[in-house]
């Protein structure tokens, strides 16, 4: 994807992150910067910049004010997930690839909740699961209408 | 997406130890270092500026849509309930001076709370650990870093970070909130403290023959300097004593509904930053 396209698509990305509305969205939504980090890496040509992706992370990190360093490491180790069964999981259709996708965002969410640990205590919450299954949920959805806008607008691609 | 069959690179285990070793760094730097936190905030600004017209838009959407009847309604509503606060007003003045009176006897003297002003909320991360929301008034307006912040009810938090147009609170709720209190009516010092959970809040290390029974209401004490005593914190909604442990568990519930807060409240107290305003 061209760089401005992903510049667009991150900032809605951190918008939808932080709207201010309510409790219940702010707790239940998905992680949507994971979920395009995800879409990004299925749909590119070639292999993510880890480093790139830890910098998204930071940033992600250093706007919604979390302990610096937790998102960003906890996306790296979703791509190395996602990089390890890559072949496998591009080979199924998007309502089946929901399922790793689960998994993925799942393992992501659980390495940022602990990393904190380092410095302090954490507390469970069930939002940690409703957040990735909401988004393994909207994946066929998501793949769905990034894949029209790409071939709406062949110049998105690179 | 289009199916390619890639082999796709791990990376080396030095690479992923040395982002590693880099996040935890930056992990212990920042939390000493809350320039960085600022920094944050400040490069936030475009984003959480969009919040607030999303926001907006929002509302206007929600109050486009309850329609002109409900609006009517709600106005009636409004009115009626003006006309009985302002009944209510009316005896404020012979209340006032008699409070003044008993506590001149008691020789203390009555001060106000301090200035307050409005902020409406532009983005919010309400983590299992860290419970965060982010207002849109910061140094310019003269917001502080541990300025007590308020809602209808009663406290909700302090200002952790500032930068010049926002400002992040850190909720009651947060893991790393400790407010010092005291029961109302009471002098025994107590600490209330987050738990990651916006309705239920603890009192940590209070003994088993704890005074603290469900009911009581916890106010600020005042003891650290940040917050004017007498604030409300909450109330102690369960004791529990379980067996062989030295401790008893102590829930709270915040007096201020954080889990529907709309409009935030920043207080000036007496004490600090009144002279020069």
């Amino acid at each position: 994807m061209k760089a401005g396209a992903l510049f667009v698509g991150f900032l809605l990305a951190f918008l939808l992150e932080s709207l201010p509305f309510g409790p219940l969205y702010a707790q239940l939504h998905p992680d949507f910067v994971a979920l395009l980090i995800l879409y990004w890496a299925l749909s590119s040509e070639q292999a993510l910049s880890y480093v790139l992706i830890w910098l998204i992370g930071l940033l992600q990190d250093l706007l919604l004010g979390d302990l610096l360093g937790a998102q960003a490491i906890s996306l790296v180790l979703m791509l190395v997930l996602l990089y390890t069964w890559m072949n496998r999981v591009r080979r199924l259709p998007p309502w089946e690839q929901l399922f790793f996708i689960f998994f993925l965002l799942l393992a992501q969410q659980l390495a940022a909740w602990l990393w904190p640990l380092l410095l302090r205590p954490i507390a469970w919450h069930n939002a940690l699961l409703i957040g990735p299954a909401l988004g393994a949920a909207l994946w066929p959805l998501l793949t769905y209408l990034l894949d029209l806008m790409q071939r709406h607008w062949p110049q998105l691609r690179r | 997406m289009p199916g390619m069959s890639l082999s796709r690179p791990l990376p080396s285990l030095l690479r992923l130890v040395l982002l590693g070793a880099v996040s935890a760094a930056l992990s212990f730097y920042s939390v000493g270092h809350p320039n960085l936190q600022q920094f944050g905030l400040s490069l936030a600004r475009p984003i959480l500026w969009l919040n607030g017209q999303v926001r907006d838009v929002w509302l206007a959407g929600n109050q486009y849509l309850q329609g002109q009847a409900a609006l009517q309604s709600e106005n009636t509503d409004l009115r009626q309930r003006l006309h009985a606060l302002e009944m209510q007003n009316l005896a404020l003045p012979v209340l006032r001076a008699e409070n003044r009176q008993l506590l001149a006897l008691l020789d203390s003297f009555p001060t106000a709370p301090g200035r307050v002003t409005v902020a409406q909320i532009e983005a919010q991360s309400l983590l299992a650990g860290s419970q965060q929301i982010t207002i849109n008034a910061g140094s310019a307006e003269g917001v502080y870093v541990g300025q007590p912040a308020l809602a209808p009810g009663g406290v909700i938090g302090q200002v952790v970070t500032v930068s010049r147009d926002n400002a992040r609170i850190s909720l009651l709720s947060d893991l790393s909130s400790s407010i010092p209190a005291q029961p109302l009516g009471g002098d025994e010092p107590i600490l209330v403290d987050g738990q990651g959970n916006l309705r239920a809040l603890s009192v940590p290390f209070q003994s088993r023959d704890t005074k603290l029974v469900p009911g009581t209401e916890l106010v600020t004490s005042g003891l650290g300097g940040r917050f004017p005593p007498g604030l409300p914190l909450g109330v102690v909604e369960g004791v529990e004593r379980k067996n062989g442990g030295p401790f008893a568990q102590i829930t709270v519930r915040p007096s201020a509904n954080l889990a529907a807060l709309n409009t935030i409240l920043l207080l000036w107290p007496q004490t600090r930053h009144s002279s020069d305003r």
